[in-house]
């Protein structure tokens, strides 16, 4: 088959999946569910072969969408290394997830519709991947983050959901505003949005600046950085597959994609690659601070995602396209299993809680317990797992003529990354009932063997393996991807890898000391300074000082707008209003309804005019 | 085919179903419902005939019949249509067409309500085809003309008062417009009131169009919800029954931002150009005023209402870049909106006759209650939101290209707008459609598929050109190329 009906079936399969699962199976669950499986499938074998048939030449493949005016806009694919890699990546991911959720959602009464978005999920996220034009790039952007608001509010009746997909919409939104606005201003300077056209571009130094900046606040927005990470959190609310997907492998990953796809122009605009890594490695350090005291495994996850989202655009502002690319790849793998990992244990102790999981026998899930050490072990940046390779790069990245401060935040954050997650690994595995660890929610007691007994382990345990196999040997294909990529692979030596490789053995280390060996109090060192505990547990605030400046604001502006409509206009037109009708009163006694008094006016008025218009022609 | 008149036709369709409808005896609803929907059937398939037929390529008018009317004063009966007239022929056939199956279940005084509704058609119809401003002038007292009783005699929640409102507020728009078309006529000679030849560079000089521009404009602007004029709308909105309420924000509306186009800009392109700068602030104002009002109304329609009075303001910023893609994203978003606002009033009208409320605090989860009449108010949010993939998106996107270009402050904090729209989209979706059920609305009902006809009419519609933009932006740009596509610059 050629590449554009590969493409073609690559991107449709989905949206007639979508359509056909939301509409036509409405009512019947397993029908609608097969059809998502099935798209997915011929999605993941698509991308798949177009990625094993790649030509060193970018291919394009397009059709007009709008041409008006100045404006000329089209729709199609675009097939290079970058696209082909994260098509696979996120195909191939997808079909997991959704495998995954034959078992995480068979007795949800919306398993159907949920299917369904997952499905409306996929095409958004490959028709992004695949764009040519940063046009189409950002109306996928777009509809990824509403079917990003159907996932996390997807348990609709439950408020806290509701809530934060509404939340997430917003902030992304905001993020987005910048990208649009960037947009424009990318057109108006150069005429086109063809992204390779756009990427061979040379611009005028603040020009590109301002550009670069704005598209930045897109990505900040999508790939939840400070200031605006803190709807990923509570993403969390959303079923555990979704968080996997969206909120942790695919989805967020968008911003660090784009900042890949226009490499080239923010490497144009030192400004903005300064901005970059200072947000970048800020956030790398505050979220992984809010991982080290969380006790909702989700969300130990989620603050964990944010980190190191943070850690790709490192590598990318540093100027290493490769090692932000590849950290990209490699997370999406690890950090998808992770989860899943996650949901496993949810779903069988209905907990989060970490604690918790652990006191009820985490453990004795073999399956799920061992991809949880390789996935955190990978996370941890622990050689020889994937996580480790894509880590190196970014931190040699670093450090090559850029100052020492980015350096030292990104090991901080690497040692905070082995500390939380192997916290995370021992609370589960070595549970010890006389610690100091106290969980915020108890697993419900009964015999949770039985309760889930329904339905093969398959579905749950086949994607946990795969992904657990990708986390140890992704590692090894750097080489391929960066030739895909069209990057010469670095390889550190050994003395460049030494800090890095010790700060992460410091972690898991600590987190022995803290939480592994049978006399650890389970009481981490945060902990016992409550004054830093509850300003990590509380995300430092941010939330609270958001809710009071931002939501307080807009709400007051609008109440002061809406008092100002009620009384100046209403109030003015109601004026004006009362006092025709008195006039009317008095001056047309006659007449004997409104409906009379209109007609009679028009009728005045016609007469008026048609007197003027005498006037005036025999003027 | 080409030498039948078919724009009279259209126009005459609305006209027939009225005088049917006054004939008839009261107690054949039925029939008169049936010959309505008929009359909306017909204008329906001529407007697709109408587009089919027209010639992009060559664009300016066609299919022109002219009929001196009162030769003495210059008047004539002269239609035509350009690439704006047909799509908004297309929109007025859509709406009528869908606001008649919509009322479906309507039993009080059935017979005028469409009697009124049919003479209200003709009229807009009328105005989107007409040549010459008299007639125009005339069309469109004619379609404003029926929405006091419509409102007064069919609707709810202070109907009387509001109906005064929108009444009195319209006729200062009419009382403005009238001396400003008088004074067309007579300042070019007192020979034509053609709209072309009104139109021809050199009719009028520059101080007398920057004289006259305003009177036009807002004028035009009082219906077209322009800020601060607007306040009107809601208030009408929310009295008017379910299809006055499509027809008003979907159809009516949109001949104020046509006659801004079609006329003020039209005719007077230099006071245009002077006065812009000044209506784009006031345009820019109130897009971010209606987002903000309407995250406090507690009302369905009131915060639909006020939607309109920001989206309308996206229209009329469009309009006052006088530059190409400006416009043509302007005329898309009359459209876009017009169904959209369809959508949307029919969506909560068919809630409304169920529950007799309308307060969104009173509802909680009813997408789990009934999840195909929610949906349908779920899709036109996000195209209020400007989702992509639904046709407001494209209109919004033209309309901020542009107005970046030729005011990029004003751009930009209409851009930034769009984050408070989304807010109170959001905050509607939350409160009535998701969140904890409500169980006192268990008893409700789906609709038939009957009732979702006009319903899934509306969706298709908007889905269509979100997906398939080009065709519409053709048509409209085969009228717009009179306009620079630099911008306010003619």
């Amino acid at each position: 088959m050629s590449h554009s009906t590969l493409g073609l079936i690559c991107l449709l399969a989905p949206l007639t999946a979508f359509f056909t699962a939301l509409v036509g199976f409405r009512n019947n669950h397993r029908a609608a569910m097969a059809t998502v499986l099935l798209s997915g499938l011929a999605s993941a074998l698509c991308a798949l072969l177009l990625l094993a048939q790649h030509s060193p030449q970018p291919e394009l493949v397009t059709r007009s969408w709008i041409h008006a005016g100045g404006v000329d806009i089209y729709f199609g694919l675009l097939l290079d290394g970058k696209t082909l890699i994260m098509g696979a990546v996120v195909a191939v991911i997808t079909l997991c997830i959704q495998t995954y959720s034959l078992n995480y959602m068979a007795t949800d009464p919306g398993r159907g519709r949920f299917f369904a978005f997952l499905a409306l999920f996929e095409w958004a996220m490959l028709c992004f991947v695949y764009s040519p034009s940063l046009m189409q790039t950002f109306v996928f952007w777009e509809l990824v983050g509403l079917a990003s608001f159907f996932l996390i509010g997807f348990w609709y009746s439950k408020p806290s959901a509701v809530a934060a997909a509404k939340k997430a919409f917003i902030m992304t939104r905001i993020g987005d505003v910048g990208l649009f606005i960037g947009l424009i201003l990318l057109f108006q300077s150069t005429h086109t949005l063809d992204i390779l056209r756009l990427n061979a571009t040379h611009f005028e130094t603040t020009r590109i600046e301002l550009i670069t900046l704005l598209l930045f606040v897109g990505i900040v927005g999508k790939s939840a950085q400070f200031p605006l990470h803190t709807w990923l959190p509570d993403a969390m609310e959303g079923p555990t597959p979704v968080s996997a997907l969206l909120h942790s492998a695919t989805m967020v990953a968008a911003g660090v994609f784009l900042f890949a796809r226009f490499h080239n122009l923010f490497m144009q605009a030192e400004l903005t690659l300064t901005i970059v890594l200072c947000i970048a490695t800020f956030t790398a350090v505050l979220s992984s601070t809010m991982a080290m005291v969380a006790k909702d495994m989700k969300r130990v996850l989620a603050y964990s995602s944010i980190s190191q989202l943070g850690f790709m655009l490192m590598g990318l502002g540093a100027g290493s396209l490769f090692a932000g690319y590849f950290h990209l790849v490699t997370h999406a793998v690890f950090k998808a299993l992770l989860f899943l990992c996650a949901g496993a244990y949810i779903h069988h102790y209905e907990t989060n809680d970490i604690i918790a999981i652990g006191r009820a026998g985490g453990r004795k899930l073999r399956i799920v317990t061992a991809g949880l050490v390789i996935g955190g072990a990978a996370l941890a940046g622990l050689p020889p797992l994937a996580g480790f390779f894509s880590k190196e790069l970014i931190i040699g990245s670093l450090g090559h003529g850029h100052p020492r401060i980015f350096v030292i935040g990104a090991l901080l954050a690497s040692f905070m990354t082995a500390y939380y997650t192997f916290r995370m690994i021992f609370l589960v595995t070595r549970p010890n009932a006389d610690s100091e660890a106290s969980p915020d929610q108890e697993a419900p007691d009964h015999e949770a063997d039985d309760h889930h007994a329904e339905g093969s382990l398959l579905p749950t345990h086949a994607p946990i393996v795969l992904l657990t196999l990708g986390a140890i040997g992704l590692g090894f294909l750097g080489d391929s991807i960066a030739r895909l990529l069209g990057q010469s692979a670095h390889h550190p030596a050994l003395a460049e890898m030494a800090p890095a490789i010790g700060v992460a053995c410091f972690g898991v280390l600590l987190a022995w000391l803290d939480f592994g060996r049978s006399a650890a109090a389970q009481n981490g060192f945060v902990s016992r300074m409550p004054a830093v505990r509850r300003l990590f547990e509380q995300g430092w605030y941010l939330d609270a000082l958001y809710k009071k400046l931002f939501v307080g604001l807009a709400q007051a502006i609008a109440g002061l707008l809406f008092g100002l409509e009620n009384r100046g206009f209403d109030g003015g037109a109601d004026g004006i209003a009362s006092g025709t009708r008195a006039a009317g009163r008095t001056a047309a006694k006659a007449q004997t309804g409104r409906l009379q008094l209109y007609i009679g006016t028009s009728i005045l008025l016609f007469a008026a005019a048609a007197l003027y218009i005498g006037l005036g022609a025999s003027r | 085919m080409s030498d039948m008149p078919i724009l009279s036709i259209i126009l005459l369709a609305p006209l027939v179903a009225f005088l049917i409808t006054v004939v008839l005896p009261e107690a054949q609803t039925q029939l008169i419902k049936i010959i309505n929907a008929v009359a909306g059937l017909t204008t329906l398939v001529l407007a697709l005939v109408v587009w089919a037929s027209y010639d992009k390529d060559l664009g300016g008018y066609q299919m022109i019949e002219d009929v001196p009317w009162v030769p003495d004063f210059g008047i004539h009966y002269t239609v035509a249509v350009d690439g704006i007239s047909v799509v908004l022929t297309m929109l007025t056939a859509i709406v009528f067409l869908t606001g008649v199956l919509s009322m479906w279940t309507l039993e009080k005084r059935v017979k005028e309500y469409f009697a009124f509704m049919g003479l209200l058609v003709f009229g807009v119809f009328g105005v989107f085809i007409s040549l010459d401003i008299f007639v125009f002038f005339f069309f469109y007292e004619v379609a404003v003309l029926p929405m006091y009783p419509l409102i007064a005699i069919w609707g709810s929640t202070r109907k009387e008062y509001s109906a005064m409102k929108l009444t009195i507020f319209l006729m200062v728009g009419s009382a403005l417009l009238f001396p400003g078309l008088i004074a067309l006529f007579v300042e070019s000679g007192g020979h034509t009131w053609n709209l072309v030849a009104l139109s021809q560079a050199g009719t009028f000089s520059e101080s007398t169009q920057i004289f006259i521009y305003p009177f036009l404009y807002i004028g035009f602007g009082i219906l077209a919800g322009m800020w601060p004029f607007h306040s009107w709308s809601p208030t009408g909105h929310v009295a008017a029954p379910t299809a006055v309420s499509m027809l008003h924000a979907g159809v009516l509306m949109k001949l104020g931002a046509f006659g801004i186009l079609r006329i003020a800009i039209g005719v007077l392109p230099l006071g245009a150009a002077y006065w812009a700068p000044t209506f784009a602030v006031l345009a820019t104002i109130g897009i971010v005023y209606g987002a903000f009002v309407a995250m406090r109304q507690t009302d369905f329609k009131y915060v639909i209402g006020f939607s309109s009075v920001s989206h309308m303001g996206i229209v009329l910023l469009g309009l006052n870049t006088l530059g190409v893609d400006g416009v043509n994203g302007a005329v898309f978003q009359m459209f876009a909106h017009g169904i959209m606002t369809a959508l949307f009033f029919s969506a909560v009208g068919f809630i409304y006759d169920q529950t007799h409320d309308r307060d969104i605090r009173h509802f909680g989860g009813l997408v789990g209650q009934i999840p195909v009449a929610t949906s349908f108010f779920i899709l036109a949010a996000l195209c209020g939101m400007g989702v992509p993939g639904f046709a407001s998106f494209w209109a919004e996107l033209l309309v901020f290209i542009e107005a970046i270009r030729v005011f990029p402050v004003l751009g930009m904090v209409a851009i930034v707008g769009l984050v408070f729209t989304a807010a109170y989209v959001l905050r509607v979706l939350g409160l009535a459609i998701f969140g904890p059920k409500n169980s006192d609305w268990d008893e409700l009902v789906e609709p038939t598929p009957f009732l979702s006809i006009p319903r899934i009419m509306l969706i298709a519609v908007l889905l269509f050109f979100g997906f398939v933009p080009s065709l519409m932006v053709d048509m409209i740009s085969s009228a717009t190329h009179i306009f620079s596509a630099a911008g306010a610059s003619l």
